[in-house]
């Protein structure tokens, strides 16, 4: 790897021992994948910043670079495990919420802004495209990519500190033209109209694809930003995609032909495909949970999820999970009253994928619109998860049960 | 017994060696697998309910969450964690768990020609992964 005169100080320890860590960390992935040199950026999400998720031995390693650097750059916060504000009242346990607003404060003290969400780009971090970005969070990074058209390679907790840290990312991957083309054709006849219908076919091509790159033709209709934060949820959690092209949608697929070989076989996704998908996330019966946000909402689908709730009274548990920033204009709005008048809970910082615990709720079932908690509720909290409309979700809340 | 000797791509330097535990699904240390047991939680993943303490882990590539790479070094952290990874194309968030875990990997391995039970030494500095089968 070529680097300049700067980061080989870096990586010489002029900048002291953290920042010599964190670029060698840089250096070693870099020569990995290839790289032949660190892009400067200028753009950070940081994931791992649930306690949860990092255990002691990340809140140690965050703790100790926050002991001696400051962030290069500005850095965003992926979602925590509690709600920061309200985790007493959520009933989060104390032991696990001290040791969180302990890893949240050592971001903070390296100069983290701390959204504290899942969608940055709801908070105002919306990179330009074409940016060269470090992003953490699966859900993100594919939006990121596909949607705004901004480069990011998959970042894990360790590398999004040393991109913070340093203001570098190795460029391999992603960041580099010829590794963004389309590897597999999806021809859509089923055509997707709800969040759940556009997590379906995420989820369905996260297990076409792995970690390659599908293209979607032929949807007919323009999905919305909403849309398509589902659809790349599931994608990256059946899978490991980081990019998706929608021809005549997204950024870079304009024509077919920008994004994908004419000799590509397609592979069709009609009625039997989504059938398959939903099957694994279906179920009749007593529904005790109910999941909404996950990604964190959108101002429109929280707006959405009051109307459709306003004057009802709900018989399960229900989330809907937002960001602090989108709640407060919720707040103003009236629409968080209508969601917690009918008995549902807002919770912001967190959500049902990366909190601290459901245990102790003993939910065994959860209704949902999201691809990504369904594919994550079984494992995680042994719930068994049915992938619904959002208004269908909203149904089963109010009547306790799904009966199909 | 039989043995034999694979090739691949150093990822992280080391040398290690342990039972094989092999699956053709993917793995997300966030969701797949439980950092304090090191047990496969993931339901009906290929080795949903098995241990990977002490193991060498054997499987294609890291898929889902990037909160994979702090919960694959808390894994190790708390000694339950594999003791080597074996994939057949690295991805990031596995390898930059790796990395700071120091934990030996290689990649571009055939990894049909490993089978659970196998006993494997890994020496990853050099590529090299020799299986022995009972």
């Amino acid at each position: 790897m070529r680097l300049s005169d700067e980061e080989q100080r870096m990586l010489d320890g002029v900048y002291g021992e953290m920042t010599r860590k964190n670029m060698k960390v840089l250096v070693t992935l870099g020569k990995i994948f290839g790289a032949e040199r660190m892009i400067k950026i200028n753009n950070v999400h940081t994931p791992g910043v649930s306690y949860r998720v990092t255990g002691d031995a990340g809140l140690n390693y965050v703790k100790e670079a926050s002991q001696s650097v400051k962030f290069k750059i500005p850095a965003t916060l992926n979602t925590i495990g509690i709600d920061y504000e309200n985790w007493e009242n959520v009933g989060f346990p104390a032991e696990f919420s001290n040791k969180q607003m302990e890893l949240c404060e050592c971001y903070k003290k390296m100069g983290a802004i701390t959204t504290n969400t899942c969608t940055p780009y709801f908070v105002g971090s919306v990179p330009s495209f074409g940016e060269h970005i470090a992003w953490g969070e699966s859900s993100a990074i594919v939006f990121a990519n596909s949607v705004l058209g901004a480069r990011t390679n998959r970042e894990g907790g360790p590398t999004a500190l040393a991109a913070a840290i340093t203001g570098r990312v190795p460029e391999y991957g992603l960041h580099l033209d010829e590794n963004r083309k389309g590897t597999h054709l999806i021809r859509v006849e089923k055509q997707p109209e709800t969040d759940k219908d556009y997590a379906v076919l995420g989820y369905f091509a996260g297990l076409l694809v792995g970690q390659d790159i599908p293209v979607f033709e032929g949807i007919k209709s323009r999905p919305s930003i909403e849309n398509l934060k589902a659809l790349g949820a599931a994608l990256a959690s059946s899978g490991a995609a980081a990019l998706f092209h929608m021809i005549g949608i997204t950024p870079e697929a304009s024509r077919k032909s920008d994004v994908v070989r004419s000799n590509v076989d397609a592979v069709m996704f009609g009625q039997d495909e989504h059938d398959r998908v939903c099957e694994k996330f279906y179920l009749t019966g007593a529904i005790d949970f109910v999941v909404l946000g996950c990604p964190h909402t959108s101002i429109i689908e929280i707006r959405d999820i009051a109307k459709m709730i306003a004057g009802k009274k709900i018989k399960t548990g229900l989330w809907v999970c937002a960001s602090r920033q989108v709640k407060s204009l919720a707040d103003t709005m009236g629409y968080s009253k209508m969601i917690t008048d009918a008995g549902g809970e807002i919770i912001c910082d967190t959500c049902p994928v990366l909190c601290a615990t459901l245990t102790e709720r003993k939910y065994q079932t959860v209704a949902t619109n999201s691809g990504k908690m369904a594919h994550y509720a079984p494992g995680l909290w042994n719930m068994q998860p049915l992938l619904l409309d959002t208004s269908d979700c909203i149904k089963s809340a109010v009547s306790g049960e799904w009966r199909g | 017994m039989s043995e034999k000797t694979l090739k691949g791509r150093c990822i992280v330097e080391g040398e290690t060696e342990g039972e094989a535990i092999v699956t053709k699904d993917p793995i997300s240390f966030m969701g797949t697998v439980n950092p304090k047991t090191g047990v496969i939680i993931e339901r009906k993943h290929e080795i949903e309910g098995s241990c990977l303490k002490g193991k060498i882990l054997v499987f294609p590539h890291s898929k889902g969450s990037t909160g994979g790479s702090y919960m694959l070094y808390d894994a190790v952290k708390n000694c339950v964690g594999p003791v080597g990874i074996i994939n057949r194309a690295a991805e990031s968030v596995v390898t930059i768990g790796a990395i700071v875990a120091e934990l030996p990997m290689v990649d571009q391995v055939d990894i049909s020609q490993i089978k659970t039970g196998d006993y494997v030494y890994l020496n990853a500095t050099e590529g090299v992964v020799r299986v022995v089968s009972k």
